[in-house]
This record gives structure tokens, C-alpha cells and sequence, in this order.
């Protein structure tokens, strides 16, 4: 199976995916890869797309059409709608498109991100090990940018075979932190009212992180001054000067110079990846013992 | 309940940092000990690697180790880390020579408020070799220090939203090197040519923490 896909309309910050790129912090490049993980390898399960990079989409979806050749594609993450020449298909799944094929992804009613797959490799040069797009280090991808109307992308054999895809409980609760490094150096009335406070996810979001409204006023007027800076990490909720909490998504800056509250647990990331803005969450101490737990009785 | 235990080193933290990473912490303001404490343990995991870490990152005052959770646990990862903290190892320190023509936008200013003239501040600046304290901030972007007393200045008020790569930065006793494009608050006081980042080649940077640097000043 091989193809030439175009890409006819992308949604703001598009961009191609695959595991990341990992092991480069201390070069100051940090691991991007998919903001839903899970997803991610469930759209890849459908396509058999092996360990081939996807396209992530945003809220607004991506249409493209099949110029040359056939490939299996497949979707997930979130509920966005679908449509192959107007016929609409459930979400998630997948289907084999051949030439002149047309397949449209529009917003639907959850999440942030969706991803498509393809059971064949993407052709694209390896940058430092990986397709990932990193557009803060514009690394990856199709010259380290967001896709655009008009860019072609180029499928040949070699990915894998569809597999059975795993169907984690959908959680809801509480999103899971474990205490951070600068838990200490909170108030123990701050500590205490982090603790199932209302946060509200706020338009303010993209690939580097994702800002919160502290609203019932935590945070309000505090703020720990002269931290030296160290390596952050995918989940770090790290609280501005002036008292914003920020979580920090997967092209974060290498490391970071304000206090970090906790880290969001690996079972939840996905989760709070894909609450839309709006969306109003509690944070929930965890420990480590708790979520490797959930890691193991959870996802792979 | 936090997770963190505490060895005989003034300061010494070990603490997760989320279920996938520990963090070792050698104190909690940046100062040369604690810098080549970090250094030292790096090299150390690096010479006998522990299983199941996936990733070791030197920082300024801190190692961070990335673990496979499936592979092995904090608890377990505290013992091995105590092991090589006792017998921390050392890399040989690479040199380089860094040219830079001291021209930039805060060259003025930065050797006034030292009660310097120009050609006294570069002259000090680049008397003696500095060492690469960490990679961080940006790709490629080092930190090399210490500069003395007499040389220290605290970053400016507002940050410039955009300096470009190669921008040769001075604050809070240490100079820096821009890699890329970036936002900075330090003063900028030169430009270098030289550049710590190369996406076509695997490892992508050149310095690494621990090697001396010599800043020579172009015409």
C-alpha cells in the first residue's frame, strides 16, 4: 500500500506525530509526541500504522483527499465527526481510502485533539530520531510547522498489521498529581485549599501548556521568587509569579524557573490533555505507588 | 505523603517528579558545589548506568532520571542512585574556544553599572575560561560560570521578547550562549557565530556541562 495524500483544509496547529522524540532534555529539546497518548496508539491499533507517525488535529478537524494510490486511515481521540465522500462513519474507526477519495474531519462534541493514522509509513525525514513536530524548536514534521491546505504527504509499505484495540474505562474524577518538588514551599493553608479548589481550563491552551484559572483564588497574590531552574516534565503544574497555574503539555521548555506544585500522573494526562476550555476540574494528590497501579491496570 | 529521603550531603533532596522521574536535588541556590555535585553524579550514572532509567539530565543544581515504571521503582532507584552518589565519577572536560564581537545592546550599560569601562569589562570577562554549568531554557542554550563578585549583575527588568540565536547573554554571575531565537531577560552583550545546536547531527549540541569554555574577544 502506498499513497500521495493532500491535505485540502487543516485546523490551526496540525501537526504530525509519532512516540516523540525522547532522551534529548539534556540537549534542551524536549520529547513532544502526541498530547493524547492513548488515543494515539488506539487510532494506530485501527490503521496499523506499527510505530508510524499521524497527524494530531485540533478542535477544527482536517479534511484531505487521496491523490494517488490506497491506504487504510483511521481516527480517534475525542468525538469529532467523520465523513468519506460525504457518508458519515462512526468514531472511532477506520476505512480504506483509494485515489480521489475525499475524508473529512469536522468539530464534534469532546476534546481537543483527534488523530489519524495510516497503515502505511509516512515518508518523512527522521530529525533527531523521530517525525514529531516540535514547533517551538521548529523540529520534525514538515519543516518543523503546522500542516497546511495544500501540503502533501507521501504513505510507502512498512507499517504494521491492525490489531485489537484496548478500551480503557473512561475515567472522571478528580485529575492526579503527585506532590512536587516545591510542595514545601506552600503555605499549608495554600497545600490544603489546592486540594479539591475549582480550576477552570482556559482558552489559553496549546502544545507548550495549558493555562487555568485559579478560581476560587488559591494562588491569589502568592508567589515564590528565586527558584533556580531545573528540568520540568509533561504534567508539571507550575505556578506563574502572579499566581496562574500552568500545566505543562508535551513541547514544554526544557526546564522551568517557577515553583511546581505536582505533576499530573501519567493515567491522567491524556484526560486532562483533552478537557476543552471551559471545562472546570479538581486536582487530587496521588502516590506513586497509586499510579504506577493505575499505569499497570490502565493503558498498554 | 511525600517521598523523600535524605543522605549525608547538606541539602541532598530525591524527590518524584511525577510517576516516571525522580529528581536529585543538591541544593536549592545556584552555586558551584552544588552545580559539580550534579555534574558528578551525571558522569557517575553514566559510567554504570542503573536499569530501568531511560534518561539522565544534568541541570544546574539537580540530575533528573527519567525511569520505565514497568522496570523498576523509587524506592529501589534511591538505593542505586545512594550507591553512586558515594562514589560520584568524573568526564574529562572538553575546551573551546569562543569568539565574540562585544557589540551588543547592553554592552554600555552593563560595564557602567560595574564601574567598568568597555574595554576593562571585556578584558575581565574573558581573563579566565568558564565552565558549562547545563544545557536548558532552549535547545542548545548553556549557562557558563561563575563569574567573581566584581562581575555580577542581576537581569534586566524587562525581557526582550526576541534575541537571536548566537546572542552572547551576562547575568546573576554567569554567561550564556542563545542557540536559537529566544526571549531573554539577561543582559545581551555580544554575538558569537558559534552555535550550540545542529538538528542534523545526533548528539545536536557540542557543549556539554563540565567543559571549559574561553570567550575571546573579536575586533
Amino acid at each position: 500500500m502506498s499513497a500521495l495524500v493532500r491535505i485540502v483544509r487543516a485546523g490551526p496547529l496540525a501537526t504530525i506525530q509519532d512516540a516523540g522524540r525522547h532522551g534529548l532534555l539534556v540537549h534542551g529539546i524536549s520529547a513532544s509526541g502526541p498530547m493524547d497518548q492513548g488515543a494515539f496508539r488506539q487510532a494506530g491499533a485501527l490503521a496499523g500504522a506499527g510505530s508510524g507517525a499521524g497527524i494530531e488535529m485540533t478542535r477544527a478537524g482536517l479534511d484531505l483527499v487521496i491523490e494517488t494510490g490506497a491506504v487504510r486511515i483511521s481516527w480517534a481521540g475525542g468525538a469529532f465527526a467523520v465523513r468519506i465522500n460525504g457518508a458519515a462513519l462512526g468514531w472511532p474507526g477506520a476505512a480504506r481510502l483509494s485515489a480521489g477519495d475525499l475524508l473529512s474531519v469536522t468539530p464534534g462534541s469532546a476534546g481537543n485533539y483527534g488523530y489519524l493514522r495510516f497503515g502505511a509509513r509516512l515518508d518523512l525525514p527522521d530529525v533527531l530520531g523521530s517525525l514529531s513536530t516540535n514547533m517551538r524548536a521548529r523540529l520534525g514534521g514538515l519543516e518543523g510547522r503546522a500542516l497546511a491546505a495544500g501540503d502533501r504527504l507521501r504513505f510507502e509499505d512498512g507499517a504494521g498489521e491492525p490489531g485489537p484495540i484496548a478500551t480503557a474505562p473512561v475515567e472522571d474524577g478528580p485529575i492526579r498529581f503527585i506532590r512536587g518538588l516545591h510542595w514545601e514551599r506552600f503555605s499549608a493553608q495554600v497545600q490544603s485549599q489546592f486540594v479539591g479548589a475549582r480550576f477552570r481550563i482556559s482558552p489559553a491552551m496549546d502544545r507548550m501548556g495549558v493555562r487555568l484559572a485559579d478560581e476560587d483564588g488559591v494562588f491569589g497574590g502568592q508567589s515564590i521568587l528565586s527558584l533556580v531552574s531545573g528540568p520540568v516534565l509533561p504534567g508539571d503544574i507550575q505556578i506563574l509569579g502572579d499566581g496562574t497555574p500552568i500545566v505543562l503539555m508535551r513541547d514544554h521548555q526544557p526546564t522551568g524557573g517557577y515553583p511546581r506544585i505536582g505533576t499530573i500522573i501519567g493515567a491522567d494526562l491524556d484526560r486532562f490533555a483533552q478537557m476543552r476550555p471551559g471545562s472546570v476540574l479538581a486536582f487530587e494528590p496521588v502516590s506513586v505507588d497509586h499510579a504506577h497501579r493505575l499505569l499497570r491496570s490502565g493503558q498498554t | 505523603m511525600i517521598e523523600t529521603s535524605r543522605s549525608g550531603r547538606e541539602g541532598l533532596l530525591i524527590v518524584p517528579l511525577g510517576d516516571c522521574a525522580l529528581l536529585v536535588r543538591f541544593g536549592d541556590s545556584l552555586e558551584d558545589g552544588a552545580n559539580r555535585a550534579a555534574q558528578a553524579l551525571a558522569a557517575a550514572l553514566d559510567a554504570d548506568p542503573i536499569a530501568g532509567v531511560v534518561e539522565v539530565v544534568p541541570s544546574l543544581v539537580s540530575v533528573l532520571l527519567r525511569y520505565d515504571p514497568a522496570a523498576t521503582e523509587p524506592f529501589r532507584l534511591a538505593g542505586e542512585i545512594a550507591l553512586r552518589l558515594s562514589r560520584p565519577a568524573e568526564k574529562p572536560a572538553g575546551s573551546h574556544r569562543i569568539g565574540v564581537r562585544f557589540e551588543g545592546p547592553d554592552l554600555a550599560e552593563v560595564a557602567a553599572a560595574l564601574d567598568l569601562t568597555i574595554a576593562d569589562f571585556i578584558a575581565q570577562h574573558c581573563a579566565a575560561p568558564l565552565r558549562v554549568l547545563a544545557t536548558g531554557f532552549a535547545p542548545g542554550f548553556v549557562y557558563c560560570g561563575f563569574h567573581g563578585a566584581d562581575l555580577t549583575l542581576p537581569r534586566r527588568q524587562q525581557v526582550r521578547p526576541l534575541v537571536p540565536a548566537g546572542s552572547v547573554l551576562f547575568a546573576a554571575g554567569q554567561t550564556a550562549i542563545a542557540a536559537s531565537d529566544i526571549p531573554t531577560g539577561w543582559h545581551v552583550i555580544g554575538q558569537t557565530d558559534f552555535r550550540n545546536f545542529d538538528a542534523a547531527r545526533l548528539p545536536p549540541t557540542r557543549l556539554q556541562a563540565g567543559d571549559l569554555v574561553s570567550f575571546e574577544a573579536l575586533a
